[in-house]
């Protein structure tokens, strides 16, 4: 079965500590939720405070295109803000990156309609921006036929053209029309005098599938009307058929599309707003962009101030910013400035918070980016002029700096959370292994304290701390204190008892000794005989029962000497040849001298017990083995006969006092068990061990003796 | 007529010994504790003492009453019967001065024999000195009638079993004597230890007189001999 100790379970417990990492990061997050209400409130503080600067100032929005119930996309036109020069030579690099911004006119913007139209025949894509005073114009026409003006021709619309309407500040219309001869430099002629016109200049030049058109014009000449219409003439033969695609009708000065220029007072406005940490917008009520100022990457509230990270200052910031953030940024995400914005350039906005600015209530929102890298919070706030909300401002801003302030509080969070923990378990560790150690202390002690016999070997030694393992330690030691009291009165009952019988019997025997003086007849002299007899064999089981004690008392006064194993063993076992002429001996005695401290009355002793033993057990005719031999600094002293085999279990137990296993065929002589427990009382006083085992076959018993030799 | 006295708190061993040695021939008074035998002993001291150790509540009021019996005689046999067989006790006994410590496992026989040991040495110690009665081996003077014992001219102070047993041993010098042989021979009964141990006192005083005396061996496991140097 599978352990756990003590430490293994503090250990395991210490894991609760793993909760606190989590408590904080959920604290962290309740919080960093706050902080994003909180910013989301000041971002409508920022669109409120902007949109006040903006309210009722409708010259601010009188030229724009606001009077218009609807925009439409394609004929409404927008003039984005260029962020550098178009160099105007026909290529279209310089637009690369307002690509997507370009639109498709197809045959729906034909001004006749043509069901038999194909894109070849005729469409292009378009777009308009203004950089510095200019407004510019790009067109990527698609023509199966190109036709250049002929050389000598006077009129100029006998030829692919484009038109121009515009609408000037002041209200006139005029339409231009760029009419080139070849590849190259153009400018354009006024529509109705036929005069060229230099304020319109362009770059024209033939691609394989058409033809591609770049032109520029001071913006001042523009009031709020713009149109452009792409003629494709197909023959030069009469009767002309020409194919007419604009962008609005421009025949009719009414139908004229708009044009929306980016404000340049409102921009002025912005820029004093560029400063809040925000990008924002401007957007009339049709939601298309008035004025913008800011770069979203940048725009992270002012939140985050003074959380950029710095170079590390000292040796912990060093550890701090080398292992241990790259660990936390394994949980934590670092925001991101690069990120994909779809609002990078766009003419209108959209949004539920917008719709809802344009309807008159300040809103928020917030939006993923489309790589999933930051999340954009965006404001709206209505402007005011009179009960018509005439634009919104928009303000917008990443979460970055909440997030950079979530990081870094979760950052010095973590730190402690660290500390707290490894300290935790360090602690804990130390307090189990502590209390496991003294514990096992405890037990080696306990198990110490007691033999394999059952005997109390020593006592506890008890600690005096003031806890629960002190009080088990102080009641171990107790119990074996009271155990050993016990087992010291049961090992003393045998001479207790002998010296206690003594006086009853010295009563008895006395008294029997009186009675035999006395003429007796023949009957009681015999009951007198058995009697006096039965007294002989209790006053037998008496010194019997003292001997061990006695032995005890003099093992404790004797002073050891220095004698030879060999020749005491060797001397015994002559005696007992002698003594018991009938049995026979088989001797395996070593006789190199084997140098003993000790006291060799006490060796005789304990081999006169187990000779005595084996004579005892041994069955008729049968040798009593001994052996002696020296094991490195060891005597082995073996003793062993056929006879019964000691029963199972007991063979620790014969060696104490008052264990007999003798069968009750052999309780004739009185017999108290107390020769074995003598052995072993040699044995322990030389430093010895005693065992009793059976033999291999089972048909004997063998006792060994090791007795430590003097080196 | 030989005066005994028997101090013995158990009154029918008491009787018994009294009633014993009355019809040896003896004049026995018993006491049952100390007290009475003191006052007794202010009138008229005994030939012989018969203590036992424990008397009544006194546990070692034997050994009081033996202290007193030799603050009145240096010469008054002493011999404690007693239950007690341990060896410290036994070596306290003799040293307070009792000529023997015997066990109440004792015969009445045994104990006639003993007490009569030692009325005799009484007797002989003022006597003049037989010349048959002396044991010469070496060093070692044996006189038997007044059962002394004399280690290079001086006396060595044994009690009676004490003696006895040197004497088994010196009558032959050189043959092995078991602890059995012994054991009869200073008319004792007690185990194989306590001849051990009585040998030993022996050896120990022999050697407090001189630090050489190495005569009694120790046969192992057979018993002991008197080797003559």
């Amino acid at each position: 079965m599978l352990r756990f100790g003590l430490r293994s379970k503090f250990i395991l417990l210490s894991c609760f500590l793993f909760l606190l990492p989590w408590l904080g990061y959920e604290y962290v997050w309740e919080m960093e939720k706050f902080l994003r209400q909180g910013q989301e409130k000041t971002l409508v503080g920022t669109t409120r405070a902007l949109a006040t600067a903006l309210h009722e100032r409708p010259a601010l929005f009188d030229e724009q295109t606001n009077f218009l119930d609807q925009v439409v996309k394609g004929r409404d036109l927008y003039a984005y803000n260029l962020k550098n020069p178009i160099q105007l030579d026909g290529k279209l690099s310089d637009w690369q990156s307002y690509q997507p911004l370009f639109w498709h006119y197809d045959k729906r913007y034909l001004q006749k309609t043509d069901p038999e139209h194909k894109s070849d025949d005729l469409s292009f894509d378009h777009m308009v921006g203004k950089f510095d005073n200019y407004l510019y114009a790009v067109f990527k026409v698609t023509d199966d036929h190109l036709i250049y003006r002929a050389k000598n021709s006077l009129s100029i619309t006998n030829n692919d053209y484009l038109k121009i309407g515009i609408k000037s500040p002041n209200g006139d219309f005029n339409t231009y029309i760029i009419a080139p001869r070849q590849d190259g430099w153009v400018n354009a002629f006024d529509a109705n005098t036929k005069i060229p016109f230099t304020k319109i200049q362009g770059f024209f030049i033939r691609t394989e599938t058409g033809y591609n058109a770049e032109l520029r014009f001071p913006i001042n000449m523009l009031g709020n009307k713009l149109g452009f219409a792409v003629v494709d003439i197909d023959t030069t033969k009469a009767p002309l058929d020409s194919k007419i695609m604009a962008t609005s009708n421009l025949n009719n000065p009414s139908d004229l599309g708009s044009v929306l220029v980016p404000s340049p007072e409102i921009n002025r406005i912005l820029k004093g707003m560029g400063h809040s940490g925000s990008r924002i917008w401007v957007v009339d009520n049709h939601h298309r962009v008035l004025a913008q100022s800011g770069t979203i990457q940048n725009a992270d509230g002012v939140w985050a101030d003074g959380l950029k990270n710095q170079p590390p200052k000292n040796a912990w910031q060093r550890f701090e910013q080398t292992y241990l953030h790259p660990l936390y940024y394994k949980i934590l995400t670092r925001p991101e400035n690069e990120f994909l914005d779809t609002l990078h350039d766009v003419a209108s906005m959209q949004g539920a918070h917008l719709a809802k600015a344009l309807k008159g209530q300040p809103a928020s929102s917030w939006r993923l980016t489309p790589d999933s890298k930051a999340v954009i919070l965006s404001a709206a706030y209505p402007i005011w002029i009179d009960d018509k909300v005439i634009g919104a401002v928009i303000a917008e801003e990443t979460t970055n700096g909440v997030r950079t302030l979530r990081n870094k509080s979760l950052e010095k969070l973590f730190n402690v959370i660290l500390a707290v923990m490894l300290i935790g378990t360090v602690t804990l560790f130390f307090f189990a292994s502590r209390i496991s150690s003294r514990i096992r202390r405890l037990r080696d002690t306990a198990e110490q304290a007691i033999d394999a016999q059952g005997r109390i070997t020593g006592s506890i030694n008890y600690s005096d701390s003031n806890d629960e393992i002190g009080d088990l330690s102080r009641s171990f030691a107790n119990i074996v204190g009271r155990l050993g009291g016990y087992t010291n009165y049961l090992e003393n009952m045998s001479s207790r008892l002998s010296h206690e019988l003594r006086t009853p019997v010295a009563v008895v025997r006395s008294s029997l000794e009186n009675l035999q003086s006395l003429p007796q007849n023949e009957l009681s002299q015999k009951y007198l005989e058995r009697a006096s007899e039965g007294v002989e064999r209790l006053g037998k089981i008496i010194t019997t029962m003292s001997e061990a004690t006695r032995l005890e008392q003099s093992i404790q006064s004797n002073e050891s000497e220095p004698f030879d194993l060999q020749k005491v063993i060797n001397g015994c076992m002559q005696g007992y040849q002698l003594t018991y002429p009938e049995q026979l001996f088989e001797l395996d005695v070593c006789q190199n001298p084997l140098p003993m401290q000790g006291a060799p009355e006490f060796i005789a002793q304990l081999l006169d017990k187990l000779i005595n033993n084996a004579l005892e057990f041994s069955e008729a005719n049968t040798a009593i083995n001994v052996g002696l031999k020296q094991s490195e600094n060891k005597a082995i002293l073996t003793v062993s006969n056929t006879g019964p085999a000691l029963p199972e279990g007991l063979t620790e137990h014969i060696f104490d006092s008052m264990v007999s296993v003798r069968s009750q065929q052999m309780q004739q002589q009185p017999h108290l068990g107390l020769g074995l427990y003598i052995v072993r009382l040699v044995c322990d006083y030389h430093k010895g061990s005693v065992t009793a085992q059976n033999n291999e076959r089972g048909n004997g018993v063998v006792f060994k003796v090791t007795l430590p030799l003097q080196s | 007529m030989k005066k005994i006295a028997i101090i013995e708190d158990e009154a029918a061993i008491r009787e018994n010994y009294i009633e014993m040695l009355s019809a040896q021939g003896y004049q026995v008074s018993g006491f049952a504790d100390r007290p009475s035998a003191e006052i007794a002993f202010k009138d008229a001291l005994p030939d012989l003492a018969i203590v036992d150790i424990g008397l009544g509540h006194e546990i070692d009021g034997g050994f009081l009453l033996c202290q007193t019996l030799r603050t009145l005689s240096k010469t008054l046999p002493i011999i404690f019967l007693t239950a007690r067989d341990s060896e410290i006790d036994t070596v306290c006994g003799l040293r307070m001065g009792a000529d023997d410590y015997l066990t109440k496992d004792i015969s009445l026989a045994h104990l006639a024999a003993r007490i009569g040991a030692l009325f005799r040495r009484m007797e002989a110690l003022e006597q003049p000195a037989d010349a048959n009665a002396l044991i010469t081996r070496g060093s070692l003077k044996l006189d038997t009638q007044r059962m002394q014992v004399f280690w290079q001219q001086q006396l060595v102070d044994l009690t009676v079993t004490e003696f006895w047993m040197l004497h088994s041993l010196s009558q032959r010098p050189g043959h092995v004597k078991s602890r059995n042989d012994l054991m009869s021979d200073a008319k004792i009964y007690v185990d194989d230890s306590t001849i051990t141990s009585h040998v030993k006192r022996i050896r120990k005083k022999f050697i407090a007189l001189d630090n050489n005396f190495d005569c009694i061996d120790t046969v192992y496991g057979m018993g002991y001999r008197w080797e003559q140097r």
